[in-house]
């Protein structure tokens, strides 16, 4: 075994050419839960899209039925029609079958199947001078993209329907006769064509964040459980590759690769590694489960601020350790308006005289929730019912923002 | 309420809005082509338009009912007065109020797909929009068509209403199941790291070591420190595969698994070794004093540091150790004749005092004292207690 200079150190410092360390809890957990993108709830909501594409693909092939008799030549029409039925079914087999997935090549065939379904509709309507009343699988197409709406990004939806929407708005312009009444037709069909892409965009957009945002917070929520003091998530894993390191220097010694006396640049990093294993192995257990959950949630971890010198957080129950955190989750996340800031400072202690409950002794943990931009009466009444499960508590507005006092029983750890 | 029948419903109403305001604005825009209806009836629209885009921005944010409501009364209003007022509207009219009542306020059905009330209500809104839609329409359009695009509009609204509902149920049982395998790995994390950080009399070594190390390994034997840093990379491994290894050979602390341990053996393996790194340690007084083991690894190392900064830094090769007990305290006095220091001028963190002495000696409830001045010398005395 040889030893390699580490590429960053684990309080967070980087030693150079070193990629950044994965400190977000969220992003780990999902990439290793789900490797591909489409996975958790997407799937369904993407058998969800290819229904309400189906049922658009039943209307205008109604419509198109109708038209039949007014088309000067219904042949491209038709095979309009084929083309987008065919690739769209593709897709969607192919998709479902290699796992949620679609790769870069089957979207660009997929694409090419579109713009040869609009091309032909094109042709087919071109003598009847009024591509707003007569398209059918032209508009369609644009639907077609909400299928694949959960297997690509954003942009390449956006993109592929802002070209289709260019491509049938330039027709219209140079196709459609001057007349007034027939303008209205035109708008319609552009807007059936593209809105329901976009909207779509935003739905799963919307999707993907609800799920982030919960699995946030689930993967948080184990930290109810933990013990008074616990390490983080990551605490063992640096403790490994710490000792690991360790383990390779020592070893590279011992077997004489690396020369007695150490170089300047070897004995720093011998030094290095001993500050952090002596910090990690001294400082590690210092922390309660409400630091853990704070500083591993990206929701928490950007707007709550902690003070609790005497741990006593570590000493609330689970039951009170969940309303505590659904309490603080609710204040942050029930933003109306995404711009809107809002932060949450939690302070624990000191502890204050014990009191006797039930014949047993208690201790008193105050626990003062301020908040800044959360008006009192926007508070969601659920952070009530949470606030309720931590213990007594009264609320009032310090700086226009709302302040919460909760008097918090605990077991005396004394006792125990 | 279940935190994530919230966030569905954030999502369900954020579709709404964004859905109704960009049909409402496609309405508008066609009503706003010239000769699309009476331009009195134009007039009389545009307030309601805005009122209308009002209430669609606010069923974004609140899950009332009653913006609902606004929303189909205000859309039904427009129709009748596009329809009513004047002859009648032209095609570009006609669009508009299509546009509305089949799209703008189906926009509405997402909303309503979660619960019984709501289900009803979205029946009622639908016969209520598309029947008034279709009579109104009627001396401009042929029934079947109005009724075919009112039946889309709302049905497709309503599938992505009932899909995002059931949607969100699979993905927050797979979110869950994610929940308990993290918290099993949260348990399986605090438990190694409990080994690992268990582990401490080695981690002891291991440091010694890479102390020396981190000073090039100066002052010592090289063929003492190859030996050294064998054993402890041994060590390492051991605990990496999983075992909890018990260094009887290295010789360096005593790390038997009992509930109670001698000091005095374990006092004279840390003689040994700084005696192999070039510092005579003395000791006097009780040989034979019966320690708990977290006590005992405490004070040990502590002990340990202090003599390793005296190597270190006092730039003699002799140290007395003094050992004394009474029915409540070990203490251990380090004295060494050295170059001592000024404490004011020396940082106590730079010498891991303050980590590696007192913080760990607090921890079992003992405490560290330091005693020095420039030239003569350095005292700590460690307290414990028994």
């Amino acid at each position: 075994m040889s030893y390699s200079a580490p590429e960053e150190n684990t309080l967070g410092v980087i030693l150079g050419r070193g990629r950044r360390r994965e400190s977000d809890a969220t992003r780990r957990v999902i990439r290793e839960a789900t490797p591909r993108r489409a996975s958790l709830g997407t799937g369904f909501i993407a058998i969800g899209a290819a229904v309400v594409f189906g049922l658009r693909a039943i209307y205008g092939l109604v419509w198109f039925v109708g038209l039949l008799p007014t088309y000067p030549n219904p042949v491209p029409a038709a095979f309009a029609w084929v083309v987008l039925i065919a690739v769209v079914a593709a897709v969607f087999i192919t998709s479902r079958v290699i796992g949620d997935q679609l790769p870069d090549w089957m979207f660009a065939i997929f694409l090419v199947g579109l713009a040869a379904a609009v091309a032909l509709d094109l042709w087919a309507i071109w003598p009847l001078h009024d591509i707003g009343r007569n398209t059918t699988a032209a508009v369609t197409a644009g639907m077609a993209l909400v299928v694949v709406i959960t297997l690509r990004k954003t942009a390449d939806i956006l993109v592929s329907v802002g070209v289709l929407g260019a491509v049938l708005a330039a027709a219209m312009v140079l196709n459609t006769n001057a007349d007034i009444d027939d303008v209205a037709p035109q708008i319609t069909t552009l807007a059936f064509a593209v809105l329901p892409a976009v909207i779509g965009v935003v739905i799963v957009r919307g999707f993907r964040r609800l799920v982030q945002v919960e699995l946030d917070r689930v993967l948080v929520q184990s930290t109810v459980s933990a013990p008074r003091f616990a390490v983080g998530m990551m605490a063992s894993e640096e403790l490994a590759r710490l000792d690991l390191a360790a383990e390779e220097l020592l070893d590279s010694v011992a077997t004489g690769r690396t020369k007695l006396p150490l170089s300047p640049k070897t004995a720093s990093v011998a030094a290095s590694l001993a500050t952090e294993l002596r910090l990690h192995l001294i400082e590690g257990r210092r922390e309660t489960w409400l630091y853990h959950a704070i500083t591993e949630s990206d929701m928490l971890g950007k707007s709550v601020t902690l003070t609790d010198k005497a741990s006593l957080a570590g000493l609330l129950d689970p039951q009170q350790r969940d309303g505590l955190l659904s309490a603080a989750w609710l204040l942050v996340s029930d933003t109306a308006k995404p711009s809107e800031t809002r932060s949450v400072a939690i302070a624990v202690g000191p502890a204050a005289a014990s009191a006797e409950v039930h014949g047993n002794r208690k201790i008193t943990v105050p626990v003062v929730i301020t908040t800044t931009g959360v008006a009192r009466n926007r508070v969601d009444p659920a952070t009530w019912d949470a606030i309720r499960k931590v213990g007594q508590y009264s609320d009032s507005t310090q700086n226009s923002s709302l302040r919460v006092d909760i008097h918090c029983l605990v077991d005396n750890p004394a006792d125990n | 309420m279940d935190l994530i029948a919230k966030e569905r419903d954030r999502l369900l109403q954020r579709t709404a809005r964004v859905f109704g305001l960009s049909f409402t604005v496609v309405s508008l825009v066609c009503l706003l082509i010239p000769g699309a209806a009476d331009p009195v009836a134009v007039l009389l629209c545009l307030p309601l338009y805005l009122l209308l885009g009002f209430c669609q921005y606010r069923i974004g944010s609140s899950r009332s009912l009653l913006w609902v409501l606004a929303i189909l009364a205000l859309g039904v209003a427009i129709t009748g007065v596009i329809t009513v007022a004047g002859a009648g509207p032209a095609q570009a009219g006609i669009s508009a109020v299509t546009q509305l009542g089949g799209a703008s306020l189906a926009s509405t059905a997402i909303v309503l797909t979660t619960d019984l009330p709501r289900r009803i209500l979205l029946a009622a809104g639908f016969l209520g929009v598309a029947g008034s839609t279709t009579f109104l329409l009627y001396p401009e359009q042929a029934p079947a068509r109005t009724i075919a695009l009112m039946v889309l509009g709302w049905t497709l609204s309503a599938i992505v209403g009932f899909w995002i509902s059931a949607g969100v149920p699979q993905a927050a049982r797979r979110i869950a199941s994610i929940g308990r395998a993290h918290r099993a790995e949260r348990q399986a994390s605090e438990t190694e790291a409990q080994r690992r950080q268990g582990a401490r009399l080695l981690h002891d070594t291991v440091l010694a070591t890479l102390t020396l190390l981190a000073h090039s390994g100066v002052g010592v034997a090289p063929a003492a420190l190859r030996q050294q840093a064998a054993d402890d990379a041994r060590l390492l491994r051991q605990l990496r595969l999983g075992a909890t290894p018990t260094p009887q050979a290295s010789g360096v602390y005593n790390l038997e698994v009992v509930e109670e341990t001698v000091l005095g053996t374990t006092l004279e393996s840390v003689k040994q070794r700084f005696g192999r790194m070039g510092l005579e340690v003395s000791w006097h007084g009780t040989g034979q004093v019966l320690l708990p083991s977290d006590v005992l690894d405490a004070f040990l190392l502590a002990l340990a540091e202090c003599l390793e900064n005296v190597r270190r830094h006092s730039g003699v090769t002799e140290a007395h150790v003094t050992i004394t007990d009474d029915e409540t305290m070990v203490r251990a006095m380090i004295t060494d004749s050295g170059v001592g220091f000024t404490l004011d001028d020396v940082d106590s963190a730079r010498l891991g005092f303050k980590e590696s002495v007192v913080a760990r000696l607090k921890e079992v409830g003992g405490k560290a004292r330091l005693f020095s001045a420039p030239g003569s010398g350095t005292t700590v005395v460690l307290e414990v207690p028994r």
